[in-house]
């Protein structure tokens, strides 16, 4: 049966997905950039607007402009003063002659060219053309039909057809960035002799794009002040290839809105991940620079120009393995020492009804409430009497105290959603209760306990405040003080710094990524569900 | 449950030693040392002496930052959370939906929460240097902008560059609370206000957030208590310089005690936040409780 509405709605698609495709063929033909440059420019000396020496240096102007005149630019001449005052208190004004050209590029002239952003741009000439052939080959003869009464082959091709506007899409600002980079930045950066590889070539590139080779040995100072700009069009251009796309994946996916906030959550999506995998890149990349790189002033590489493994061999020789080692052991310590008292507990807690329940609940609720912090003076005095200072093993008691009440939490939620029927039947069996506890019920709440330990140790790993004020021998140190041996007050060692970093983060994000299931699940029971 | 037996009453007790034994030599015994020496007077070099009254926490008041530093710390906590919060729960509707690629980036999301936050810190002060971060780095080579941008050209803006970085390592405990919360509502619920004409916004104020409001309300508590007590962001950052303009309580505190030397107005300062702390924890206890009993 064909429903009218959504034939008729396949064909309103079909026709904007056209429109779509026409407009942006049209705006492609339209002047996309506008480039302004000052070919020459002169100062005249202390003058008067009218004055003998005005009229003297604007003759000059005027030769020079005629000679660009005859070489077929349309040179014009601009006049900027400035008023002074001269040191007899007359006041005179100096005035600055520039020869300015202005002139627009459509999309032909980049087309042609050879700067990258016409390699980009011819790309997306094909993609737009084939989308065309795919969408007009695809409509033909299907206009009034239902998207599930059309050809499988015409299906294919309207496909095909929103797969290559959707390149087209993300192709144009890629077009933008890379023009910008090529006539601001990469020029720039050629000017002050910052780079310096196949600097003639690029001028002479340049001069064909923009003069048509004809700047000969000026390109260089015709470059010094351009200018460039996109017009709004090119923003028209990105809206239509949205537009026909959206068209486009309507005839497979139903109503408009619905593809709208798709496409809207993904992009939402994106720019979330994005947004969060951004430090680990910069943490990454600068790993493994030189330290001129990563104080390098003048912006100049995205990624490394060479990447520097021996940054890790340096790290290993200043003390890094015995940091990680040291952290190794805190969390691990912890770790354990948080079970073997949080299990018992938990399991109390769980299974037994005893008076000051409540007591106890609300104690360790309030425990938690306490990040050593601001109870470091309190911490150091008791660390001082117990001569626990300056000891690893200092650290693994106060973090397995701090994170008790988290283990006791997860743990206890973990007991509880586990029926007591296997213990007691292990009890009627003859089994103590610790014999229960170990051989039943510790077997079944595996998957909690692992998400405890793994809490508790990344809580451990990742402790930073108290680590520093009781750790004062470096060989003690856990590998959070210990890279911050790298930044010292007047010189940091960026790239040091994140090698080390990196070397901290992997394991506990991997320890993380396992736990992922479950850590939903652990939240709820833990905090949540109470 | 096990009915306790009465020559057992003991038994439960004794499985709770070592945790309350654990407790109370490492967290409350240093509670009841800051109270302790919150009242007696304390010599640069930290000798103790004897009974001081209220004199440690009227120089406290009396510091020359003490006004800036509590406005910061009201202002870091209220940020911090609030934007957090609302980012992280925006965030855990989005993710919650299915669509191609979810655990890649419900597991993307965990990477802030799983790192340190001295590393995160160090990172972000690198990026947002002037004369050499990367985020000019990026944004330059992109052709973005054209000349470096001074991201941090004064102190107010450095804080502010601090609260975004307390943002973003919060979000995403926000998010995954919020995606726990949202996981045990029956999809049953959204079909029949479907059917019953109800759009987004009514689904989302009638079913999304009441429902969601327990696992929302504990994640508020406990973030507040975790960001009032962050240090490393701050500490890394700035050191609160400039004069202490972009300290919070706690980095302030540290300062005090372990580099001016100033031990007795440190400990007061200890006591208010500890003071302050209370009364959040009370807040959620009290919270937890209520819901204890409903069960």
């Amino acid at each position: 049966m064909k429903k009218p509405e959504t034939v008729k709605q396949n064909r309103t698609a079909l026709i904007i997905l056209l429109i779509g495709l026409v407009l942006a063929c049209v705006l492609m033909c339209a002047p996309l950039y506008t480039f302004q440059t000052s070919a020459y420019t002169k100062k005249s000396s202390n003058t008067f607007v009218g004055d003998e020496k005005y009229a003297q240096a604007l003759e000059e102007v005027e030769e020079v402009a005629q000679q660009y005149r005859e070489q077929g630019f349309e040179a014009q001449i601009n006049e900027a003063v400035t008023e002074r005052t001269n040191s007899k208190g007359e006041k005179t004004s100096l005035i600055t002659f520039t020869i300015d050209q202005t002139f627009r590029k459509t999309v032909w002239s980049f087309l042609g060219s050879d700067l990258p952003s016409g390699h980009v741009l011819r790309i997306m000439a094909c993609c737009m053309v084939l989308a065309m052939l795919c969408t007009v080959f695809g409509s033909i003869g299907t206009m009034n039909t239902e998207y599930k009464f059309l050809p499988g082959r015409t299906r294919m091709l309207r496909s095909a057809a929103g797969l290559f506007l959707l390149a087209d899409l993300i192709l144009t600002p890629v077009f933008v960035l890379m023009n910008n980079y090529a006539f601001w930045r990469k020029t720039s950066l050629y000017y002050q002799d910052l780079i310096t590889d196949g600097k003639e070539e690029w001028f002479a590139k340049m001069d064909d794009f923009l003069f048509g080779g004809r700047m000969g040995d000026n390109i260089e100072a015709a470059l010094k002040n351009l200018n460039a700009d996109h017009s709004a069009l090119v923003w028209v251009l990105l809206f239509c290839f949205l537009l026909s796309i959206i068209a486009a994946v309507q005839f497979r996916n139903g109503t408009i809105k619905n593809t709208m906030l798709k496409r809207m959550l993904y992009a939402f999506v994106i720019v979330v991940c994005v947004i969060t995998l951004y430090p680990y890149y910069v943490m990454l990349i600068t790993a493994f620079r030189s330290n001129a790189e990563t104080l390098d002033m003048y912006f100049l590489h995205m990624l490394p120009t060479e990447w520097i493994w021996s940054n890790l061999k340096d790290i290993v020789s200043r003390g890094v393995p015995r940091y990680l080692l040291n952290s190794v052991m805190i969390a691990g310590g912890a770790t354990v020492l948080a079970m073997l008292c949080g299990i018992p507990a938990a399991y109390a807690m769980a299974r037994m009804n005893f008076k000051g329940k409540k007591v106890f609940l609300g104690f360790v609720i309030m425990s938690q409430m306490f990040s050593p912090v601001v109870l470091l003076i309190g911490i150091s005095q008791l660390m001082n009497m117990l001569h626990l200072n300056d000891t690893i093993l200092g650290l693994i008691f106060v973090n397995a105290a701090f994170n008790q009440a988290f283990a006791v939490w997860l743990l206890r939620g973990t007991f509880v959603s586990i029926s007591p029927e296997m213990e007691q039947a292990a009890k009627i069996d003859g089994c103590t209760t610790v014999g229960s506890l170990l051989r039943v019920l510790l077997p079944m709440a595996a998957p909690g306990i692992v998400t405890t330990l793994i809490f508790v140790f990344i809580n451990a790993w990742n402790e930073y405040t108290i680590s520093t004020v009781l750790i004062s021998t470096a060989s003690n140190r856990p590998i959070t003080v210990g890279i911050t041996q790298f930044s010292s007050f007047n010189m940091i060692e960026w790239q040091y710094l994140f090698a080390a970093s990196l070397l901290a983060t992997i394991p506990v994000v991997i320890l993380f990524l396992a736990i992922e299931k479950h850590l939903t699940a652990g939240l709820t029971s833990g905090g949540v569900k109470g | 449950m096990n009915t306790v037996k009465g020559k057992r009453k003991w038994e439960p007790y004794i499985w709770l030693l070592p945790s309350v034994l654990l407790i109370s030599v490492f967290v409350v015994f240093p509670i009841i040392i800051v109270f302790r020496l919150s009242f007696s007077e304390i010599s640069k070099a930290g000798v103790v002496g004897g009974f001081n009254g209220f004199q440690n926490y009227i120089d406290a008041v009396n510091l020359p930052a003490f006004k800036t530093v509590m406005q910061n710390t009201l202002w870091w906590v209220l940020s911090v959370v609030g934007l957090s919060t609302l980012l992280g729960f925006i965030i855990a509707l989005v993710f919650n939906q299915k669509f191609a690629g979810r655990k890649i980036a419900r597991s993307i999301l965990i990477f802030p929460w799983a790192t340190s936050l001295v590393i995160q810190a160090s990172v972000w002060n690198y990026i947002i240097k002037f004369e050499y971060g990367n985020l000019n780095n990026v944004l330059l080579n992109l052709g973005i902008i054209k000349e470096a941008i001074n991201w941090r050209s004064s102190y107010q803006i450095e804080f502010v560059w601090e609260c975004a970085c307390g943002i973003f390592v919060t979000v995403p405990f926000v998010t995954f609370c919020v995606l726990s919360g949202l996981q045990s509502i029956d999809e049953a619920l959204y079909e029949s206000a479907t059917v019953d004409g109800a759009g987004f916004w009514r689904k989302l104020f009638s079913i999304t957030l009441p429902l969601v409001k327990p696992s929302l309300s504990v994640s508020t508590v406990l973030n507040i208590i975790y960001v009032f007590n962050s240090f490393p962001i701050v500490y890394t950052m700035t050191k609160g310089a400039p004069a202490n303009k972009t300290d919070t309580m706690i980095t302030y505190l540290y300062m005090l005690s372990f580099y001016d030397r100033k031990k007795g107005p440190a400990i007061a300062l200890s006591v208010i936040g500890f003071v302050i702390l209370c009364v959040c924890a009370g807040v959620y206890m009290l919270a937890v409780m209520r819901k204890e009993e409903e069960q």
